[in-house]
């Protein structure tokens, strides 16, 4: 676990609209910049917001990174309350 | 010698400053936060200060975990934003009483207030949406001190009123002879990203409130200790409090507080206050 890495990805897609738009269309050439293991790559490319708030990532990050990568506020809540 | 001349407390909640977060909302809620606003406006020109000191929030768009100081002054010339893009509020660039921050740091440094400082903070959405309603020409020079109220661990309530108090002193030695007003910005309850996100609790945030107004900021410091006391009532957001006690620290006994108005809507509990002479 890297929750210091992922929480810095968060944050840069929350500060730089162009991060967030390259984690649309070059992902792993975005994630060569963080030191994330498999399961966290996963949770960003599948961009999971219940596995990343399981992680323990701030949710303040969590939403204003999730609403910086285009998730709409109710889809965000949803699938924040999913089943595990 | 400066002095303080008027105190305001308010939310910042984004969609305030973006109607098409607003869609859907109840426009009557709408219109009374609005006319809230409108009042502290007024209050604030009948004041005619020459600088806004703000205790404000950050929302992890200035300062992160790899640098995260308890209370944070500008000491620019300016500053623009609200930095970040998604919100989509129109940025705006505004002067920064720098002689007054640095007095504020200096002062502080050498009497027990250890404030870190930046000669370029971007602005947050925090100063930018109350700042929209007060002074919307901005042309009143600014000091921001961010306040962290989102990534623990963070000041006690109890070191935000102290804080707040310590400006107040500092202001009221300062050379200058300036009119000084004091904003504190954030909250009231409301859950950020977390699973109850939509939550708020009216009473919590009427009772705070009332409790400001009365000038009895010490029941709340004693109630709520630890963070975690005010995040089960309150939320994570809520934890934004911080900025309207260390306002409330910041008052000279001779300004007598007021609500403007609370509306508790979806989302964020939504209120205004106001410290003022009459």
């Amino acid at each position: 676990m890297s929750q210091y890495q992922v929480s810095r990805l968060l944050r840069d897609i929350a500060r730089d609209s162009e991060i967030a738009r390259r984690c649309h269309t070059e992902l792993p050439a975005v994630l060569k910049n963080y030191d994330l293991d498999e399961a966290e790559k996963d949770a960003v490319k599948n961009w999971s917001v219940r596995a990343l708030f399981d992680m323990g990532v701030n949710p303040l990050l969590l939403l204003t990174s999730s609403m910086a990568m285009g998730t709409d506020i109710r889809a965000y809540t949803a699938a924040l309350n999913e089943k595990r | 010698m400066g002095e303080i001349v008027i105190g305001i407390a308010a939310s910042h909640a984004p969609n305030l400053a973006n109607p098409s977060m607003l869609r859907g909302t109840d426009e009557q809620q709408v219109g009374r936060i609005k006319a809230g606003f409108a009042k502290a406006r007024t209050l604030l020109e009948e004041a005619r200060p020459d600088a806004i000191v703000i205790f404000s929030s950050d929302h992890f768009d200035r300062c992160f975990f790899d640098n995260l100081p308890p209370f944070l002054v500008a000491v620019g010339d300016s500053a623009e934003g609200p930095i970040n893009e998604y919100l989509r509020i129109p940025k705006v660039k505004v002067s920064i009483d720098a002689g007054l921050g640095r007095f504020l740091v200096s002062e502080g440094l050498e009497n027990g207030v250890d404030f870190a400082s930046s000669a370029d903070l971007p602005l947050d959405h925090a100063e930018v949406v109350p700042l929209s309603f007060l002074t919307p020409n901005w042309d009143i020079p600014i000091v921001p001190i961010v306040v962290n109220a989102f990534a623990p661990p963070m000041p006690s309530l109890k070191r935000c009123a102290q804080v707040g108090a310590f400006v107040r002193e500092t202001v009221e030695r300062w050379p200058q002879r300036k009119r000084v007003a004091v904003l504190g910005t954030g909250g009231l309850s409301h859950w950020v990203g977390l699973p109850e996100m939509g939550r708020v609790n009216a009473e919590f945030d009427r009772w705070f409130m009332d409790t400001l107004a009365a000038g009895q900021h010490s029941d709340i410091i004693a109630r709520y200790k630890k963070a975690e006391e005010l995040d089960a009532v309150a939320g994570n957001g809520g934890q934004e409090v911080r900025d309207w006690l260390a306002a409330a620290g910041a008052m000279p006994p001779s300004l007598k507080a007021q609500v403007l108005t609370y509306e508790p809507l979806p989302g964020c509990g939504i209120g205004v206050m106001a410290w003022t002479r009459n």
